[in-house]
């Protein structure tokens, strides 16, 4: 998938997508999406969401965030109160459609691209031998997101 | 009138529900395509489908294909909205017989503004 992105603007690009999909779907407020300097480790407590790309240039696209950020990203898209229970289909749901128009729109991106798949939801990330190619910070609202892009074997 | 929202994603579909019950469409649902041949089947047709492509089972293309084979639904306006956005996917959508297409993610108010091209909704009158 390296070959079919040009990595150098993939924060950007990447930023520009997940700006339009929160402004739209998530958090109309303009700036609650930031990239973010900082690198963050891999939270205790995460939830990761990804959709794979087949084709000529097979990879993945992933969101990892805390479980809590997940949590609140669900109330947001469903519209939901704060205080309201999220039940785990609800969840798994909303998280990975997130994950799901994030990639759809990279995916967009690759030249001749084959099918997307359907997305998964888990704590971890999957261990399949796909490799990071690249890994884009950002703030909601203070809490940290990433979007990355992998390469599938 | 009533709108036919096929998503595989309960997110989505409350999501597309919401916009057009404001709109002030009767709304059903199905969670793919096969499901959402049902539906016509059992409840007869509606105004406006709503359909994803990506979703198990019969995809949103598969279930265009259907639903023009059918004459007894071919009043009904089938407006894709997928986040497969390439000219390739649209025009392969659009030759099947679909008649508008909206790429996710979307406002509430871009799905009125294709209602509005496709006459189901009516235009607001400015001040």
């Amino acid at each position: 998938m390296s070959a079919a992105i040009d990595m150098s603007v993939f924060s950007e690009t990447v930023f520009a997508i997940a700006e339009e999909v929160f402004s739209a779907m998530i958090d109309p407020e303009p700036g609650a999406l930031q990239p973010s300097v900082e690198d963050v480790e891999a939270p205790a407590d995460a939830t990761y969401a990804w959709v794979d790309v087949h084709g000529e240039h097979p990879g993945r696209v992933m969101l990892g965030t805390e479980h809590e950020t997940a949590m609140l990203l669900t109330r947001a898209l469903l519209m939901m109160a704060q205080d309201e229970e999220v039940s785990d289909a609800d969840f798994v749901d909303a998280v990975g459609e997130i994950a799901n128009v994030v990639g759809g729109n990279v995916k967009a991106l690759v030249p001749d691209p084959g099918p997307l798949t359907l997305p998964q939801v888990a704590a971890e990330p999957p261990a399949d031998g796909a490799v990071l190619l690249h890994d884009a910070q950002f703030a909601w609202r203070g809490r940290p997101l990433g979007i990355s892009l992998w390469s599938l074997p | 009138m009533r709108a036919l929202v096929i998503d595989d994603s309960r997110t989505m579909r409350r999501i597309v529900v919401a916009a057009l019950r404001a709109l002030g469409f009767e709304t059903l649902e199905a969670e793919h395509g096969q499901a959402a041949l049902d539906v016509l089947e059992e409840e007869g047709p509606v105004e406006l489908a709503c359909i994803d492509w990506n979703m198990p089972v019969m995809t949103g293309y598969e279930f265009v294909v259907a639903a023009r084979e059918n004459p007894d639904w071919r009043d009904i306006t089938l407006m894709m909205v997928t986040t497969e956005s390439e000219h390739s996917q649209i025009v392969k959508a659009l030759a099947a017989g679909a008649h508008e297409y909206l790429i996710k993610p979307f406002t509430p108010d871009a799905i009125r503004d294709k209602l509005q091209l496709l006459g189901l909704v009516e235009y607001e009158e400015s001040a």
